[in-house]
């Protein structure tokens, strides 16, 4: 795909490099904060002066912060694979009956709770990162099933006749016709996707998966206000560094 | 050739298509007529095996359709229809070589034959080549439109109501162009319209359907003179026929040599139709008009008497 041909607006190197530089900014203060998180103390100490800690040293900010990537990353590949695989599969003449099905159980995925399914995964798989990318893959399908078969039915029917009528086989209608005109909408999807999951997977440590959310965790069960702020800071900063990716990256929507 | 042997296609309980039978020469314009929902577009749109026919054959060159591989089939065929179709995240040169690259064609020549096709069609390469179809006006996006059906060199054009969304300006001189292509290329075309004036202008033959059925066909003269029905009668202008079968003949046809009289003072190009001179006559209120060549230079006369009585002989 090349969003490019889509927005058909010649870029000049100077400006494509200014799109980029909102995700590298975002990006560059993630990692400095991750990584300097101990010479802010002073600052911590102003919200929690009578703490003994307050600043959580139990993992290193790195190691958390990719972890949590990890389990968003890989719960994001698959609801990817499995979502646009699933509404592509149905919006084929030979899958169209499941339709409804499909997305019927996408949209129960996303009502039922995380803190759900981590409860239901967990007697099923035990602690650690499984039960939690399981949650946070039911999650997130729902967008990306829904804007795909969004993405998909927004084409203009004649586009479609046409590339039919033209002698197109029904592959090359999918990867040269459907799929480049969805690809705005159906990136967006992943990008809800993706973000709702980010703040989600703080969740799993919970159940034993160390991650971003095991600050929060571990200060809401010691009262120590200074850890959930590291924890949220980290969390949220990483949400708006993908996001602005995101917003880079998704065709006619150049800045 | 295109051949439908007693074609029939059912939606359900409806018949769209109800036992018809046609026979298109090879390098025939045949175009179909008839109201919205007679079954016009859908005895097309068999042709290419888009709607697969319920009963009945339907023969390509005296091969049932059946037998082509349907991605073959189409890519054979050219095909244009009213919205264009196409598509938005291609330039106009992408458009326009889709067939040739799906046919697999090198790259060169497809560029050759795209550019060949922008000319002919009156689209300079350098301005349109690498323009996206949301910039065309409705004019230039269906000259692309014909373009690209006309890529792979089919014998074949099916065409669903090409013009019908453009403005009658626009659309007359598509039609016009039209007519001067088809005298060049000489591909067999099949027609859908529901504009009567357009099948008349256009058609070597026409084809009224009327409810999933032929109610008539014949040369566009042998319909005008010679309606089967009502139904044919009203669609071909009912009272106005007489004005529609003028617009058919041209002044050339129906002049008499330059007299020993002197010249009338209203002139007519030869290549005018009759109702274009009747209209003439009746604006000057004259009986009486020279008929002009392209230089303007008299080369006949055209009475009134001659233009009603050539209608009798």
């Amino acid at each position: 795909m090349k969003p490019a041909s889509l927005t058909g607006n010649r870029l000049t190197p100077l400006a494509r490099q200014r799109l980029w530089l909102a995700p590298l900014v975002w990006l560059a203060l993630l990692l400095l904060l991750a990584a300097g998180m101990g010479q802010l103390e002073w600052l911590f100490r102003l919200v929690e002066p009578d703490m003994r800690e307050v600043i959580y040293r139990r993992a290193g900010f790195f190691s958390l912060l990719g972890q949590h990537i990890l389990v968003v990353g890989a719960a994001s590949l698959l609801a990817v694979v499995l979502g646009v695989g699933a509404a592509i599969a149905v919006t084929r003449p030979a899958g169209r009956d499941f339709l409804p099905l499909v997305s019927q159980l996408a949209s129960i995925g996303q009502t039922f709770p995380p803190v759900a399914v981590l409860a239901l995964a967990v007697p099923a798989l035990g602690f650690g990162t499984l039960p939690i990318i399981v949650a946070l893959l039911l999650y997130g399908l729902l967008p990306i099933v829904r804007n795909t078969l969004a993405g998909i039915a927004s084409i203009d029917l004649d586009v479609h006749e046409a590339a039919r009528g033209m002698g197109m086989t029904a592959g090359q209608v999918l990867r040269q016709v459907e799929l480049p005109l969805a690809a705005p909408v159906i990136l967006a999807g992943i990008r809800t996707s993706v973000t709702i999951n980010i703040a989600t997977a703080a969740l799993g440590a919970t159940v034993g998966a160390s991650n971003l959310g095991d600050p929060i965790i571990s200060g809401i069960v010691n009262g120590n206000t200074a850890y959930i702020l590291q924890g949220a800071l980290l969390i949220g900063l990483l949400a708006i560094a993908v996001d602005s990716v995101f917003e880079r990256l998704i065709p006619g929507n150049p800045g | 050739m295109i051949e439908l042997f007693d074609v029939t296609k059912r939606f359900g309980n409806d018949t769209a298509v109800d036992g018809i039978s046609l026979r298109i020469e090879k390098g025939e314009l045949c175009a179909l007529v008839g109201t919205s929902g007679c079954g016009k577009s859908t005895t097309l749109r068999m042709i290419n095996r888009l709607i697969e026919h319920d009963g009945g054959e339907i023969h390509l060159d005296g091969q049932p359709v059946r037998n082509f591989d349907e991605v073959t089939l189409r890519r054979r065929i050219g095909y244009v229809i009213q919205s264009t179709g196409l598509f938005p995240h291609w330039t106009v040169a992408r458009n326009i070589g889709l067939v040739p690259r799906l046919l697999k064609w090198p790259k060169g020549r497809v560029r050759e034959r795209v550019e060949e096709l922008m000319q002919l069609l009156g689209l300079p390469v350098a301005e349109f080549a690498d323009k996206y179809p949301r910039q065309l006006s409705g004019g230039q996006a269906q000259r692309v439109g014909v373009a690209r059906a006309l890529a792979a060199d089919p014998d074949i054009l099916l065409m669903d109501e090409p013009f019908g969304a453009l403005d009658p300006i626009t659309r007359e001189t598509l039609q016009h162009e039209m007519r001067e292509l088809q005298a060049r290329l000489h591909k067999t075309i099949v027609f859908v319209t529901h504009d009567m004036d357009e099948a008349l202008a256009l058609a070597d033959r026409l084809v009224v359907m009327h409810q999933g059925r032929v109610v008539q066909q014949g040369r566009p003269i042998e319909l005008l003179h010679d309606p089967v029905n009502p139904f044919v009668e009203s669609l071909l202008g009912g009272m106005d026929r007489g004005l529609k079968e003028a617009a058919l003949i041209r002044v050339s046809e129906r002049m008499l040599p330059l007299g020993p009289r002197l010249l009338a003072s209203e002139r007519i190009a030869y290549g005018a139709s009759l109702s274009q001179a009747l209209s003439v006559m009746l604006w000057h209120q004259v009986d009486r008009l020279t008929v002009v060549d392209e230089e303007d230079i008299p080369i006949g006369e055209l009475s009134l008497r001659r233009l009603l009585g050539a209608k009798a002989s």
